[in-house]
């Protein structure tokens, strides 16, 4: 199990599109990959629960990632969020 | 081979139910109306004055016994009819046809049989009957069961049969009846010569019976017994009630024949000290048997029914047990286990003579009118005080019967897993569901199986009808397949006109298509097809105007089967369009999942479907909706909208409200929108798309708040 803190940059927050670009992602790997923040936790696979957590811009992010793919998942993972969100 | 045989007996013996239905108020119209309508019974309890002929109550009486006895009179034909309809597999109502058909007509030729060799004086005693006004062979409710059988069986063979197109008009369901009434003419003729033989074998016994002592007794029990499935049991005991068979006996100076009429003579002569028993050995039996032993037997059903069906077989089997209690008519019981579990009814055959024994040899001395109920005991027994009758042992014997009834019953149930009443594995609503799923698995998965060239027509018609679930009902006349649909915009003409019909006529929602004569086979196979077919639309609408093979092309599209269809519908007023259409990458390349939209045309949004809002974006532009039926969807108002960060939106609900249709949800500044964000045009999508489901978008153009947007296929 691997996990990762991210602060959130995009101003908006996770809203719908890159909440759609993160499950898309996050589809690729076997891993399960949750996200934590505002004390609620999401499958990143779940697109409407990750949209009803209501991330916004400055707040943590602790994304775990868990299963056989997860040294490849969580690097890719940890690129996607720097790069989108 | 030994389970094929086993279900059929099974499906003989559930399609007995419907007629046994109607036994139970038969047997009670009778069993009272007869019993006070009896001058002797009114004479003995000084009813004349009250219930003689003449009164009121007598006239009722005698109406209830008329209507009773109707029924049983009629068993037969009842007993044609209800076997061929439990027997059919489709199209029912014309098997039930058939078989009056054939059952008139087999009689009518052993009828025209008896005339020609010499009238019914040419045939033994009791030999003949009047079926239906027809002189004929008395064959009981055998002879039903022999038409409903045999018809079942032409019907399940040739109802979908295609005839040459001349004589197309005669195909299909009507080739039935036709072939029914054919093969019972030789039915019948070969029963005038069989029958007989049958009869004579029952003659025969029921000599041997009238030698014999005791065991004679037992053996006129059993065979009374073992006879009821046959209908032949009048034919058995009433030469022993009403004629010589039964006995001579000088009664109060006369000589009277018959063992009834003896008891009744007894019954009117009040210096007889006891009954003759040499008279009621032939009667009193019945009643441990029925108002003690067969109760018992129902209880031990009743308690080894499955649980979740005790419910419904109680109901059945508590009227069945009081009537064999209060009347003596014993059918309905005994007719839920005798085919089910012919190994009971033997049982049953040996104790019922083991009753008739006992009361011989207990000197028990009680007659009936009709059949051993307690309303007979009440009549004849009890009120005749025990001195004369004995009666008291009845009771006696009778709580043994019931104990010991109960306890065999039950035993053999579970130990031999007897499929009695509410034991059945094929519960019917769900083994209907369950074949029901295969079908389609079947259907999708081998391709020899479902090219079935009929099958494959029927499903484009049902395509062509905008699908099952839009159809409403399938009827044809001489020439056209006569339709009902909810929709009329969905029928596709050129999809239909692909199926070979010549012509399609529209009327609001009816639909006509016309095929010629062979519609009557083409509506059975469609109707076949539409039992298992899925709850599906398939909107021709937009369909119509494109070309032919655009349609045609739709089946192939169509390769996996839809098990399931969601429909959503629009959350608001406006212009829908499809997803891709959506003036945004993002959502118009299905990256937040796959829909439609809607440019709103009026403010308020509303829920689509019954459900629950999962959650308001903060923002006030998307809302997170969860259905009842457990679609997610995204309704996001307009593009880029979540810039305005809340102005223009007016939110209605919170997280987590419950909602029904058209509740709702939001109220949206239009003019303030379309200033100021790009488009106002709205995705509505299903998030959570699996691998199995399609959007099929169902309205394009101007929608209302409430009508059907798009439809989630999930395939197997």
């Amino acid at each position: 199990m691997k996990k990762f803190d991210y602060v959130i940059k995009d101003e908006i927050g996770i809203h719908a599109r890159p909440a759609g670009l993160l499950v898309k992602e996050a589809k690729k790997y076997e891993s399960k990959i949750t996200m934590e923040a505002n004390g609620k936790k999401a499958e990143a696979t779940k697109l409407m629960l990750i949209m009803a957590m209501g991330i916004k811009c400055g707040q943590t992010v602790t994304v775990q990632v868990e299963g056989a793919d997860e040294e490849i998942a969580y690097e890719n993972i940890k690129k996607f969020f720097e790069d989108n969100i | 081979m030994k389970d094929k045989i086993f279900g059929v007996l099974q499906r003989v013996g559930r399609s007995f139910m419907l007629p046994i239905a109607i036994l139970p108020v038969a047997g009670l119209l009778l069993g009272l109306g007869s019993s006070f309508t009896n001058e002797t019974t009114l004479n003995t309890y000084g009813l004349m004055g009250i219930m003689g002929p003449g009164t009121v109550l007598n006239a009722i009486l005698q109406v209830m016994s008329a209507a009773g006895d109707i029924v049983f009179a009629n068993l037969p034909i009842i007993f044609a009819m209800g076997v061929a309809i439990g027997m059919a597999k489709k199209e029912k109502e014309v098997a039930a046809l058939a078989a009056v058909v054939a059952f008139f007509i087999m009689h009518a030729s052993i009828s025209a049989m008896i005339t020609i060799n010499g009238g019914t004086e040419k045939l033994l005693a009791g030999a003949s009957a009047s079926v239906c006004g027809i002189t004929s062979l008395q064959m009981g409710v055998f002879g039903g069961i022999i038409v409903g059988l045999g018809v079942a069986a032409l019907h399940n063979r040739f109802y979908k049969i295609e005839l040459p197109q001349v004589l197309s008009f005669f195909g299909g369901t009507r080739f039935v009846p036709i072939i029914s009434a054919i093969v019972y003419t030789f039915v019948g003729i070969g029963m005038f010569f069989v029958w007989p033989v049958v009869q004579q074998g029952i003659f025969a016994i029921g000599d041997f019976v009238m030698k014999s002592g005791y065991a004679g007794t037992w053996v006129y029990g059993f065979m009374e017994r073992l006879l009821i499935p046959f209908g032949l049991h009048h034919v058995f005991y009433l030469p022993f009630w009403q004629t010589g068979l039964g006995g001579t006996m000088t009664v109060a100076g006369q000589a009277v024949e018959g063992a009834q009429n003896i008891f009744f003579a007894q019954l009117a002569d009040p210096s007889v000290k006891h009954f003759a028993v040499s008279a009621t050995r032939f009667m009193s039996g019945k009643f441990p048997l029925m108002i003690f032993g067969l109760p018992g037997a129902a209880l031990a059903m009743y308690k080894t029914a499955k649980p979740e069906k005790k419910k419904a077989v109680f109901g059945l089997l508590l009227s069945a047990a009081l009537t064999a209690m209060l009347t003596g008519i014993t059918e309905p019981l005994e007719f839920t286990f005798i085919f089910v579990a012919p190994m009971l009814y033997g049982i049953h055959c040996v104790f019922a003579g083991l009753a008739y024994m006992l009361m011989h040899m207990l000197n028990v001395g009680v007659g009936m009118t009709f059949s051993g109920g307690i309303i007979d005991l009440t009549l004849f027994g009890i009120l005749q005080g025990n001195a004369k009758t004995n009666w008291i042992w009845i009771v006696v014997v009778g709580i043994g019967y019931f104990i010991v009834y109960y306890l065999l019953f039950s035993f053999l149930i579970k130990k031999l897993d007897l499929k009695t009443p509410g034991r059945d594995d094929s519960e019917e609503v769900k083994l209907y569901r369950r074949s029901d799923v295969d079908a389609r698995k079947n259907a999708s998965k081998g391709e020899g199986k479902a090219a079935d060239p009929a099958d494959e027509m029927s499903q484009n018609i049902c395509q062509g009808l905008g699908g099952k679930a839009n159809i409403s009902d399938v009827d044809c006349c001489a020439t056209r397949l006569r339709c009902t649909v909810y929709d009329s915009k969905k029928v596709s003409d050129g999809i239909l006109k692909a199926t070979g019909a010549s012509g399609v006529i529209h009327k609001g929602n009816g639909v006509q298509v016309i095929y010629g004569p062979r519609v009557t086979i083409i509506k059975s196979h469609l109707e076949e097809y539409l039992e298992n077919a899925p709850e599906e639309v398939y909107d021709n609408s937009s369909a119509e105007n494109e070309e032919v093979s655009e349609a045609t092309d739709n089946p192939s599209t169509e390769e996996k089967k839809v098990v399931k269809t969601i429909v959503i519908s629009s959350p608001m007023t406006g212009t829908a369009a499809e997803l891709s259409t959506a003036p945004d990458e993002g959502f118009a390349a299905k990256m937040m999942g796959d829909g439609a939209v809607v440019e709103p045309s009026e403010s308020m949004v509303c829920a689509p479907e019954d459900g629950e809002v999962a959650f308001v974006f903060d923002t006030k532009h998307a809302i997170g909706y969860t259905t009842d039926t457990g679609v997610e969807l995204l309704i996001h108002v307009g593009i880029d909208t979540v810039k305005l960060e809340g102005q223009g939106f007016e939110v209605l609900v919170e997280n987590g409200q419950k909602l029904k249709k058209g509740d709702p949800m939001l109220k949206l500044d239009l003019d303030y929108l379309k200033a100021h964000a790009p488009s106002v045009v709205s995705p509505i999508l299903c998030t959570e798309m699996e691998d199995n489901m399609r959007i099929r978008v169902l309205k394009e153009g101007k929608v209302q708040s409430g009508e059907a947007l798009f439809a989630i296929d999930i395939c197997e």
